[in-house]
């Protein structure tokens, strides 16, 4: 029987920003937005639903006087996304290999 | 990419995962420009030293590495301090990528001294290590023609036992074609193929 799978990280936009974060560590929330085509508002949601569970860090902060939203995985969000990629291998184990293709 | 609000299912998830790391790495991909700079000094150069040698033009006919100086060494600055000030997000490859460079640079200005105090050529040792840095580049990358350079100079730097002193700075010229410069290109080619800025 494989793990439960983290519910933080079964929504497509936030394991998509997971995702991204854990290759990049850091990135502008204009970059996600573009990486991830959602839109601000339900970037910024789900941004915010990662921020609460520790998984990420939100610095907003100026660049050549233009607002700057940096956003920036933590070790806790690794850590997360670590156990969910683990937990989804136990289960695709589980089942015998199905959905590896 | 649309996004609900809907839980995935395990195959859903993976697929998620993979499509976007796919993304983040495309963004990352280092592109030629190092390879190309480097490339084009280290032929240049070696093939000057060369000629100023075996034509005893110049009391001291390695004078022609102060090209990596005087060209190689501000061109890099310039173009990785644009590159800082424009980026948009960081990458645990790039600063692996860094520091790997960083450790070849470090170990070469250490073995070109002792070879040479030593008595022997320094460009079998620089071939090997340029080998072993281009070798892991190409793997951190995932990109081919850098595997099979890394391949090239670490034969060059065994047939260099084969050769003379002065024929080992054209050993290095070529196998730096195929090492930095075929790779360079083809890398700058993926990019404009794929058509991913980088952030």
């Amino acid at each position: 029987m494989y793990q439960e799978l983290n519910p933080l990280l079964l929504s497509q936009l936030r394991l998509a920003i997971m995702s991204y974060l854990m290759v990049a560590q850091e990135a502008e929330f204009n970059v996600l937005k573009e990486k991830t085509e959602a839109t601000a508002g339900n970037l910024s949601a789900q941004l915010s639903k990662l921020q609460e569970a520790g998984y990420i860090a939100v610095e907003k902060t100026f660049r050549n006087n233009y607002p700057l939203t940096l956003c920036r995985i933590t070790p806790q969000g690794i850590a997360a996304f670590e156990d969910f990629y683990r937990d989804l291998k136990t289960y695709f184990d589980a089942e015998g290999g199905q959905g590896r293709n | 990419m649309e996004h609900s609000e809907k839980a995935l299912s395990p195959q859903e998830s993976l697929r998620v995962i993979r499509e976007t790391i796919d993304v983040a790495k495309r963004s990352f991909q280092e592109n030629g420009f190092h390879f190309l700079l480097w490339g084009w000094l280290v032929v240049i150069a070696s093939t000057a030293h060369w000629y100023l040698l075996s034509n005893q033009l110049h009391p001291n006919p390695e004078i022609a590495w102060a090209l990596m100086v005087v060209v190689g060494m501000p061109a890099a600055f310039i173009r990785e301090w644009f590159y800082a000030k424009k980026k948009r997000s960081s990458n645990l490859v790039h600063r692996w990528y860094g520091l790997l460079w960083l450790g070849y640079g470090i170990s070469m200005a250490i073995s070109i001294p002792l070879a040479v105090r030593a008595g022997f050529s320094p460009v079998p040792f620089i071939l090997v290590l340029t080998g072993f840095a281009t070798f892991v580049s190409g793997v951190m990358m995932g990109f081919k023609p850098l595997i099979f350079g890394a391949v090239v100079f670490w034969a060059a730097a065994l047939w260099c036992m084969f050769l003379s002193n002065e024929q080992h700075l054209l050993m290095q010229a070529a196998s730096t074609v195929f090492g930095y410069l075929i790779p360079g290109y083809l890398l700058n080619h993926e990019m404009r193929k794929s058509n991913v800025p980088r952030t």
